[in-house]
């Protein structure tokens, strides 16, 4: 029932890992982690869960991938030599016809027998369809994944860097994908922190903490929750009141409680 | 029949810069499946000077070109490339020796 993303705490989180054949949207800033965390899902899908992944990209080119996994310690050609995985560097009219018969992703997937997929990202497809059809086609190529049964990862940029994120595209992919997990940069005592949380899971429970995570040399490693700070998601935190904090208040201005 | 030279083949793989270009940009990057305007943008050129050379390769084997939907999708043919790379390597080989 579960696909694990092999990150032990975001799996916590998720109650297992994310669904099996289901959508999920990674919705992000520039920076924040968003191909880090869909890489190391399909990485750790070929090598420690028997499953096979295409990672679909855009802009970024392959050779570029290659050099920032290997920073990771992901070999990611070892992984294509071994028909584990499979990067394919395409442009968004090409994803757009992925839905027609007889095409070549379809067979790559064939070939490598993919049993998960990464769309990098999926913004790019917003620029290129035109508004009154967006929505419709990602219906479209959300259910040709699921007929696959693929487990998917888009991603997805958001513009804003704090304060308020339009979480996700104004075409309402929110209500098309099954789990959406934000990630943001916020500020806490004059240092940048990343958190994660996850928005929704259709048909599951998940935690609904805001967890602080990093980037570290092994990839994605998530941290504690923002126990002690509220607001964070608005990106300018303020420490919040324990009952510790409170107590010591009190027995120093008050008197005794 | 008269056999490839190693000049011949050099030139029909990299007879221009754009091809040299595009050879580059294939080797390194092999998951490239994309248009023609898209690779051309990829490598800074414009797709009327880029279409030609891709044909060229097309022609020898080292790319394919198929239709996908409305679209033509350039791709490399990565059984082929090898084989003409390992008759460069002969050739040069040979090259040297002689």
């Amino acid at each position: 029932m579960r696909a694990p993303t092999g990150i032990s705490e975001l799996d916590a989180m998720l109650h297992g890992g994310l669904m099996r054949g289901d959508v999920t949207l990674v919705v992000g800033s520039a920076g924040t982690g968003k191909t880090t965390l869909a890489l190391q899902y399909l990485v750790n899908g070929a090598t420690k869960f028997n499953e096979n992944g295409l990672y679909i990209t855009f802009e970024q080119m392959p050779a570029q991938i290659y050099r920032d996994a290997a920073s990771f310690g992901w070999d990611i050609r070892k992984l294509e030599a071994e028909g584990k995985l499979r990067v394919v560097c395409t442009s968004p009219p090409v994803l757009a016809q992925f839905v027609e018969s007889r095409n070549p992703i379809d067979a790559i997937i064939a070939e490598i027998d993919a049993k998960r997929i990464v769309v990098d990202s999926i913004s790019h497809l917003e620029s290129f369809i035109p508004a009154p059809e967006l929505r419709g086609e990602l219906y479209r190529l959300v259910n040709h994944l699921k007929m696959k049964e693929l487990t998917s990862i888009f991603t997805s940029e958001s513009h804003e860097v704090f304060g308020n994120h339009r979480v996700v595209t104004g075409v309402g992919l929110s209500f098309l994908v099954d789990c959406i997990i934000l990630l943001r940069v916020v500020e806490i005592q004059s240092s940048l922190k990343k958190a994660l949380t996850i928005l929704k899971i259709r048909g599951s429970d998940h935690d609904k903490q805001l967890r602080e995570f990093e980037i570290t040399p092994q990839g994605i490693e998530i941290r504690e929750p923002f126990a002690q700070y509220e607001g964070v998601l608005t990106g300018a935190p303020r420490k919040s009141f324990t009952e510790e904090t409170v107590s010591a208040w009190t027995k120093a201005f008050v008197g005794k409680p | 029949m008269k056999e490839t030279s190693l000049h011949e083949l050099m030139e029909k793989l990299m007879g221009t810069e754009i091809k040299a270009e595009l050879l580059r940009l294939f080797h390194m990057n092999p998951g490239i499946l994309d248009t023609v305007e898209s690779i051309a943008r990829r490598i800074g050129r414009m797709p009327n000077d880029v279409e030609t050379e891709i044909s060229s390769l097309v022609e020898l084997g080292v790319l394919r070109k198929e239709r996908f939907g409305s679209l033509d999708v350039v791709s490399l043919n990565t059984s082929k490339d090898r084989e003409i790379m390992k008759k460069v390597a002969a050739l040069i080989e040979r090259g040297a020796e002689g």
